[in-house]
């Protein structure tokens, strides 16, 4: 009697944990039912339907990704992210690198360089492009036209040429963010042993050597993490083009999720807008994969 | 280099410490050189990433056409920017929606996140794995995927212009779930067995051990909540859509559009800047450590 008492003990401890573990996770999972796979799911349906404010969903198949495929705006809105994305990638992750490299050295003082660059990245993007607005001003006090002026370079109009809109765009992003990169390439570069270094040195190996064959190779999965991070981060690239450019000048800045804000809620045109969504996320999905293999290949 | 040419010239000649002494001193200068080039050039950088934030400070704070270009040398002063951006805008109706917007997300997110973090962490249950792990693949979906449908979501459900249609959507954080699950995880079973066999029951055991132990990670994930959220565009932008709801950000961008002077627009965005600026002197240690740990991004 005492046994099945102790039994029913257990029993009755271990439903009453099970209960309350239930209840500690469910309105986490009542939110993310409501606001993240229910949505998640609910974008692929509409990418098949065409759903307009009044609240009609007429079903429609493929049409959308056949009108996306055929739209030229969406090849502009593609190239024009490719773009931005080959100019800002480069720039940020050689400068976080670079800067980096100095900044984890045991000097006295780092610790505050390395706060400095890391102070735009803690900034709105709205904040930022109004400053930078300001520099690129193509009259009347522009900092950069200014700066220029002193050397007698005629004033460029940044943000208003086709052919510099995007570079703009890029420095701007290079500067917000490169202070993160940086950070993680810092911890990446201070779990490498001190020993490895000190025996190249002792064997005569130059700074470039150095970095080349101990510090990179042992840095690879902090560069891909970094890579990936930032690559998607490009691809979303959207309030600093909402506030400085509009697209702008004739779609030269219109970036993939400029046109699904212009598509979605511009125009109302919910079906077309969660299409490029579609393609934004199978894009993002495909580096990410791609990353992990070629990640997975060099560790083997 | 230094070393090794010092040890062969030791070895081969008769003047051996001499020359390790030239060497030394040599070897010094070019030391300090380099450490003194090393320190010109992180300075040169530092300077460059500063001068946006000085020249929006300056443009404030100085009246028009009062500050030389390229120099950035004002030649006077003038509160009026600040002035006629407090008069002439919502901009403390925007802060303070700023404020409610981002404090209480931080608040509620945490305390979801981490019962639930303590759930999946520290209790057996069917379809805990399954259920933690489609939390955390989550993040693999980019936000402009499910802006669509929340949008839709929210404004069917009469949550334009609302504080709770602004904040409940950003209360599904996997990021926040997944962190609070790997802390919870490394505290001893230990002190919760002692705790059960004392009686407890299980609210207390969470806000009485598992709470105050997992202090450094509620901070860290509180910073980059917060600040999510204060610098946060998209989701607002679509929401907030009265004057009155709007955050700073939406703010300060519908204020941009309407073309006001420099000295005015660069006032607002001084003011959005400071808290921001006062979170990361007083809070840098825990922003950095919560990047470089765990590769949080705000």
């Amino acid at each position: 009697m005492v046994g099945s008492k102790q039994t029913y003990n257990l029993w009755w401890r271990r439903s009453q944990e099970t209960r309350a573990a239930y209840l500690f996770v469910l309105p986490v999972f009542l939110l993310f039912v409501l606001f993240r796979f229910g949505p998640t799911a609910a974008s692929f349906v509409l990418s098949f339907t065409s759903y307009e404010i009044g609240g009609e969903v007429t079903f429609l198949g493929f049409d959308n990704y056949r009108q996306l495929l055929g739209d030229p705006i969406f090849w502009t809105s593609l190239r024009v992210t490719v773009t931005y994305t080959a100019i800002a990638l480069p720039l940020t992750t050689i400068t976080a690198l670079g800067l980096a490299l100095m900044v984890s050295k045991a000097y006295c003082g780092v610790g505050l360089y390395r706060a400095i660059f890391f102070l735009p990245y803690v900034t709105s993007m709205v904040m930022t492009a109004i400053i930078w607005l300001w520099i690129y001003r193509p009259t009347d006090g522009g900092l950069l036209n200014s700066t220029l002026g002193v050397t007698g370079v005629e004033p460029v109009g940044w943000l208003l040429d086709k052919a510099t809109v995007l570079p703009a765009l890029a420095v701007m992003s290079v500067w917000k963010g490169f202070g993160y990169s940086m950070l993680i390439f810092v911890a990446g570069i201070q779990a490498i042993p001190v020993a490895y270094h000190e025996a190249a040195q002792i064997d005569g190996a130059t700074p470039w050597q150095l970095f080349r064959h101990i510090t990179l190779p042992l840095l690879k999965p902090v560069l891909f993490f970094v890579l990936v991070i930032e690559t998607i981060a490009s691809f979303q690239v959207f309030d600093a083009i909402y506030v400085m450019t509009s697209g702008g000048p004739a779609r030269a800045s219109f970036s993939l999720v400029y046109m699904l804000y212009n598509q979605g809620f511009v125009y109302f045109n919910f079906g077309y807008a969660v299409t490029i969504g579609v393609f934004l996320f199978i894009a993002i999905f495909v580096m990410t994969i791609v990353q992990r293999k070629v990640l997975e290949s060099k560790e083997t | 280099m230094n070393i090794k040419s010092t040890i062969g010239s030791r070895s081969s000649s008769g003047t051996a410490v001499e020359e390790v002494v030239l060497h030394r001193s040599r070897s010094a200068l070019t030391k300090y050189l380099s450490r003194g080039g090393f320190y010109l050039f992180l300075s040169a950088i530092a300077i460059t990433t500063l001068v946006p934030f000085i020249a929006m400070v300056l443009l404030a704070a100085t009246p028009l056409g009062a500050l030389n270009l390229p120099s950035l040398i004002p030649t006077s002063f003038t509160l009026d920017n600040f002035r006629q951006v407090f008069n002439g805008s919502n901009l403390l109706r925007w802060s303070f929606n700023s404020l409610v917007y981002s404090v209480v997300s931080v608040v509620l997110s945490l305390f979801l996140a981490s019962l639930a973090g303590y759930a999946f962490a520290k209790k057996k249950f069917a379809g805990r794995d399954a259920m933690f792990w489609s939390f955390v693949a989550m993040l693999m979906v980019p936000g402009q995927l499910t802006i669509v449908p929340l949008f839709i979501l929210v404004s069917q459900a009469g949550g334009i212009d609302t504080y709770w249609g602004l904040i409940a959507p950003t209360l599904a954080n996997a990021q926040a779930v997944f962190l609070m699950r790997q802390f919870i995880k490394g505290i001893p079973d230990d002190l919760i067995e002692a705790a059960k066999l004392d009686g407890a029951s299980e609210f207390h055991i969470y806000s009485r051990i598992i709470m105050p132990l997992s202090m450094p990670v509620l901070a860290t994930l509180a910073i980059f909540i917060f600040l999510s959220h204060w610098n946060e565009f998209f989701w607002p932008l679509l929401v907030a859509q009265s004057d009155d709801m709007r955050t700073l950000t939406v703010g300060l961008a519908t204020m941009q559009a309407r073309q006001p002077s420099t000295g005015v627009i660069m006032a607002a965005a001084t003011f959005t800047f400071l808290p921001t600026f006062i979170v990361f002197l007083a809070l840098q240690r825990y922003l950095v450590q919560g990047i470089s740990m765990t590769g949080l991004k705000g």
